[in-house]
């Protein structure tokens, strides 16, 4: 997400080096096949039902499926479908209220809010899982994710007087599920 | 019926558009601002888009339609995050 915790935990190395470093990760056929899937659902959802340009497309699925897991860093967590479905129907909930709480706050003669910062240790380790924490973080009610250093995020609250940790604790234990990874 | 319904949802999501505008306008400060047009447009879109694709009555218009919101989600989002990082850090120094 943010340059700094980039930079931090990987540094950037020249294109040629991390090809020639790297080995093709095909332990898992589940994970290949689901890939190829989903990438040939974007193209059938950019092109619609013109079968005529699976003549590009089935080659550049099998390229992009083939760099995708070239490019793959061995240490990211393992994706889980189940904490996945589990995750997205919390997540659409939660962006509801969301918008509904900050629509409420602006409206009236005199807005209810309260705003100020307040930080949080964040205990997700794995890349994608804190970039999916810190993401979503901004769409729940009253919360936005302002800055992060190292595993502190700064967090910027639109009314002080509700405290966000439980609810902060309940989404990163949400996302943990997503990546398999224990709290 | 089901146009009525999607009438009444591409409605509701362009008033969360409006509000989204209200906040921006009334709101004190750069990142209370930003709370409105991450959250009050996240979910003025995605009403826009059940709405629109119930119009349309069509999956695999349906799935595109969502994969826009996904991208749009995952825009305001970062962008959100990178405005906010930028200005704290360019207050503190």
């Amino acid at each position: 997400m943010s340059d700094s915790d980039k930079s931090s935990r990987r540094v950037a190395k020249p294109v040629s080096d991390v090809l020639s470093n790297r080995q093709l990760i095909v332990v898992n056929p589940l994970y290949t096949l689901s890939i190829l899937a989903l990438l040939s659902l974007l193209w059938l959802l950019l092109t619609g039902e013109d079968w005529s340009s699976w003549l590009v497309g089935l080659p550049v699925v099998i390229l992009a499926t083939w760099s995708i897991l070239l490019l793959r860093a061995p240490t990211e967590g393992r994706f889980n479908l189940m904490g996945f479905f589990r995750f997205l129907p919390y997540f659409i909930w939660e962006s509801v209220l969301g918008g509904i709480d900050v629509a409420s706050r602006v409206v009236g003669p005199k807005m209810r809010i309260a705003p100020g910062f307040l930080s949080y240790q964040m205990r997700l380790s794995h890349p994608s899982a804190r970039r999916l924490f810190v993401n979503s973080l901004s769409l729940l009610p009253g919360t936005l994710a302002a800055d992060l250093d190292g595993d502190t995020l700064q967090i910027h609250a639109l009314d002080r007087a509700i405290d966000p940790d439980a609810e902060l604790k309940r989404l990163e234990q949400m996302v943990s599920a997503v990546y398999g990874e224990d709290l | 019926m089901l146009d009525l319904l999607a009438l009444l949802l591409i409605f509701s999501g362009i008033s969360f558009f409006f509000l989204g505008a209200i906040g921006l306008l009334r709101l004190p400060d750069l990142h209370a601002r930003l709370h409105a047009l991450t959250k009050a447009d996240n979910l003025g879109l995605g009403l826009l888009i059940v709405g629109v694709a119930l119009l349309h009555g069509s999956l695999l218009m349906a799935m595109k339609l969502l994969l826009i919101w996904l991208l749009a989600l995952l825009a305001s989002a970062a962008s959100a995050h990178l405005i906010s990082q930028y200005a704290l850090r360019r207050n503190r120094s």
